[in-house]
């Protein structure tokens, strides 16, 4: 009995999901914990990380600088997250709901420029706002302006740059949830006598909630970390969280604190993922 | 479909790899092979290739862009990673006390005494024991004179309020503080809590005249009139002044902030004598023209200086003696200073 | 009348919003096309000084661009059949097989999905470092693998929420053994979820910049060779690079579909 147990379970199961497991283990839950360690760890006057236990790395995070910065993050984060929405919601819509073979390629037009490297395309930004760029060019030409716009190195330009690179994560669980609705649905609420405010507000809402809420999830957490945008579009002036820990581990040469400064953006993650899944959220959804 | 789309896809990356794998030079290792850890935009491809061809040795390049990345990279790497690193001037000194330096076979130096006398036997390596310099500079003031007619002399001159958002600084805390230090009159290495509350404040009053923080490309931001107002290297002053005439450089009253980077070679080497031919190679002054063509850093190597007459005359290239006499090096702080700098730089940044 | 005249406002104001949105989304591809033609050849390569095709020809000397792009390619095609192949079974074996601890596997999975990319590329580099395991071609496959391995499992965990366990149950009564069911009878119908599950992983990795950032040793991907020349202005060669490789993936695009939608039709 025992026996058969084995090869009818044991053995498959061992076999199957042994080695994602294995991966996993070694390559997500052991480096997370060496970092939760390395966030109590010292460091010598060469900058070593040596095991020697402090609280001094999270004394530093709550110093009023670092935490002026975690608000900035956030900010951007969140005002990233709301324009994606408002911007995106209408037009997965439109995209959705249309009828024709066209759909299909209204869907590929929205990958297709993700398929060229992300940091080039922030780049074209940069040349396309710059002084001399692209778009004061123009308003010169025109004679629209006559002085060159001060359009990059803001909060704004890098605000920009993030919805740039994390729209496509809030339109596709949207036009999922877009996709789903049953159009007679819409016409029975129509039939009932709601106007088209009431069906959006009380139907059709409330059925596309769960895409808001993975692309929420989708595009605030991200944001939190790109610091290549706010580097790049930012010029410095405006970072993100991820432009802390990237400090600490190449330049600052001061990885205990890096860590420790993961370990805040791991616990908003947390916040943020336990909040989903109490509004109800699917964990799945995020990555398919 | 999808499926459909993923094996074309593959078959068309293989197609791409195939090509990108003819692409590629096939460069000749009938020497042996020698693994450079240096600088991005420091040494020109030109310089590598003429080294490549002479020697018969493949030549593996690999960048950083600080000090500091260097030594975490070089430290966490297995030993024999590198064999050539090019540390500046404190770095040198902290490395060689951790003993991540191998001694230099100045017998394989036959090039040496083309380099300036003024920088060989340093206070971070006397006896040019474990380096060779090979360039360095100041961080000058750069000014778009067609835009700021006022006469530029010193650091302090930068914090005036009608510099408003004009302002690119170098994304490095050491030597942006340290300009704000040597503005008043204060070492760039100051260590002093007190002194270092007002270094701090003095630095937050910039603030509103900085536009972007840049060290990668500051004269970027020069040549695209970005910003009309530049803290950087001197040979990016001097770049931005052959595109955009209206730009000249200022040096300091105050005396500047200044390097000197050089040639090492990484303990463990795997190729030491292929290392120490590429240094030696490095101080040959036809190399050094060609050097100093395409970086021009303040060059070490004064054979090549005294041929080159154009060179010699910029002085925005070859920074003037007595500009760089007056200069300050930084050196190797302790944690809980650097640890207040850190501060400062993070309230500077939000 | 009028309530025709409404809707065709209405729908002209979505063709206008939707056109915005993807002019939005095209205009820094626009940019690196004409930039791919810029006959400039002075840093920062932002005034324009003519058209030609010179940068076409040149980046096929640009051996360190190319061979990026070459490691780009392996470490995605590797590292996609890697986390395709443990993806699979992983996720066949969780729907299938009962056993303790399926809750944490599942939680371990979530991680490289929501965590910000920054954390994982950290914590690699530093368990890398203290290991010892030398940077470049190798660290980078492994963690390529262990971002695109959770996307492969939902995707096929998708595709077995609909399976039926009875053809293979009738498969084994017919004498085949486990390891020829699940190839010949599990697999296929599989398929569908496992392809989705590889392109993404694939499109994931051919467009990392964060992680490999971190554990790259000397190893340049194509991102980071971008990266690199970011620094100094983006030399139009690489902007010609970019400009082939966007034009190589809409003809697969347009082949592939074309070809869908004549099979569809027929």
């Amino acid at each position: 009995m025992k026996k058969h147990q084995w090869r009818a379970n044991t053995l498959p199961s061992l076999v199957t999901v042994g080695p994602v497991t294995l991966w996993l283990l070694f390559f997500v839950a052991v480096p997370l914990i060496y970092v939760g360690v390395m966030s109590f760890c010292s460091l010598d006057q060469y900058y070593n990380v040596t095991f020697q236990f402090t609280l001094d790395n999270y004394k530093r995070l709550f110093d009023v600088n670092y935490i002026k910065i975690y608000g900035q993050s956030v900010l951007i984060a969140f005002l990233t997250t709301i324009i994606c929405i408002l911007v995106a919601y209408p037009f997965s819509f439109l995209i959705a709901r249309t009828k024709s073979k066209k759909k299909m390629i209204l869907y590929m037009l929205v990958i297709i420029p993700f398929w060229t490297n992300s940091l080039i395309r922030i780049y074209g930004w940069k040349t396309f706002l710059g002084t001399t760029g692209w778009l004061n060019t123009a308003l010169q030409f025109l004679h629209i302006t006559s002085e060159p716009l001060e359009l990059l190195f803001h909060r704004g330009t890098t605000v920009l740059g993030m919805v740039y690179c994390l729209f496509p994560f809030m339109v596709l669980p949207l036009y999922t949830a877009i996709e789903k609705l049953d159009g007679s649905l819409l016409e029975a609420s129509a039939d009932l006598g709601a106007k088209g405010f009431s069906t959006f507000f009380e139907v059709i809402l409330p059925l596309t909630a769960s895409g808001i809420f993975s692309g929420s999830i989708m595009v605030f957490i991200p944001a939190l970390g790109y610091f290549f945008v706010a580097d790049i579009l930012g010029g410095g002036n405006s970072d993100v969280i991820g432009n802390l820990i990237e400090r600490q581990f190449q330049s600052g040469n001061n990885w205990p604190l890096g860590a420790a400064l993961s370990i805040i953006l791991i616990l908003i993650t947390l916040l943020l993922v336990k909040i989903y899944q109490k509004l109800g959220g699917d964990m799945e959804s995020l990555g398919v | 479909m999808k499926k459909r789309i993923l094996s074309v896809l593959l078959a068309g990356c293989m197609a791409a790899a195939l090509l990108a794998g003819c692409g590629g030079k096939s460069s000749s290792a009938e020497n042996g092979e020698l693994n450079l850890f240096i600088w991005t935009e420091y040494v020109p491809d030109a310089v590598i290739e003429k080294f490549e061809k002479d020697y018969g040795i493949k030549v593996n390049v690999t960048t950083f862009s600080s000090n500091e990345d260097m030594l975490a990279k070089v430290k966490s790497e297995s030993e024999g990673t590198y064999d050539i690193v090019q540390p500046s001037d404190y770095m040198v000194e902290s490395m060689a006390a951790q003993g991540l330096l191998e001694e230099l076979d100045q017998s394989a130096l036959t090039n040496l005494d083309n380099i300036g006398s003024q920088y060989l036997n340093a206070d971070y390596d006397p006896g040019n024991v474990y380096s060779v310099p090979y360039q360095g500079g100041v961080a000058a003031i750069g000014v778009n004179t067609s835009k700021i007619t006022d006469d530029i002399t010193s650091y302090d001159d930068l914090f005036k309020s009608d510099y408003k958002n004009s302002l690119v600084v170098l994304d490095d805390y050491r030597a942006t503080i340290g300009m704000v230090e040597r503005s008043m009159g204060l070492s760039v290495n100051e260590t002093d809590a007190s002194k270092l509350a007002e270094v701090k404040d003095k630095l937050l009053s910039l603030k509103d005249n900085i536009k972007v923080y840049d060290s990668d490309s500051p004269k970027s931001q020069l040549i695209s009139g970005e910003c009309t107002l530049a803290y950087c290297w001197s040979a990016e002053i001097a770049l931005a002044m052959e595109d955009n005439p209206d730009v000249k450089i200022v040096y300091p009253s105050e005396g500047a902030f200044k390097f000197i980077d050089n040639w090492a070679i990484a303990k463990g080497a795997k190729n030491y004598d292929n290392a120490m031919k590429f240094i030696n190679f490095m101080c040959d002054p036809e190399v050094a023209g060609m050097v100093m063509e395409e970086f021009p850093y303040l060059n070490c190597n004064q054979t090549a200086i005294e041929a080159n007459a154009d060179y010699a005359s910029n002085e925005a290239k070859n920074v003037p003696a007595e500009v760089f006499e007056a200069g300050e090096r930084d050196k190797v702080l302790d944690n809980d200073t650097i640890a207040i700098y850190d501060n400062m730089w993070t309230e500077l940044k939000q | 009348m009028s309530r025709q005249g409404k809707r065709k406002t209405k729908k002209g104001i979505g063709i206008a919003f939707c056109t915005c949105v993807y002019l939005f989304l095209f205009l820094p591809i626009l940019v690196i096309v004409v930039n791919s033609f810029n006959a400039t050849t002075s840093k920062p390569y932002l005034t324009w000084k003519g058209f030609t095709f010179d940068w076409y020809v040149r980046l096929f000397d640009n051996g360190a661009l190319l061979s990026s792009f070459g490691n780009t390619i392996i470490i995605a095609v590797v590292s996609t059949l890697l986390a395709t192949m443990i993806g699979t079974l992983g996720a066949f074996g969780m729907y299938k097989y009962k056993f303790k601890g399926k809750g944490v596997i599942d939680g371990l999975l979530y991680i490289p999905v929501v965590i910000p990319e920054i954390v994982l590329g950290i914590s690699l580099l530093s368990l890398f470092t203290n290991v010892n395991i030398p940077r470049g071609m190798l660290t980078l496959i492994l963690a390529h693998v262990t971002f695109s391995v959770p996307f492969v499992i939902f995707n096929v965990r998708a595709r077995l929420s609909g399976y039926d366990n009875s053809i293979e149950e009738a498969s084994m009564d017919l004498g085949a053994n486990r390891v020829i069911t699940f190839f010949e009878i599990t697999l296929p119908v599989l398929a569908p979820g496992i392809a989705g599950g590889a392109l993404l992983a694939f499109t994931l990795s051919i467009d990392d910049v964060i992680i490999s950032y971190f554990v790259n040793g000397q190893t340049k991907t194509y991102p980071l060779k971008v990266m690199e020349s970011i620094k100094s202005g983006v030399a139009p060669d690489v902007n010609a690079l970019s400009t082939l490789i966007l034009l190589g993936t809409i003809v697969l695009v347009v082949l592939t579909q074309s070809d869908f939608l004549k099979k569809k039709k027929a």
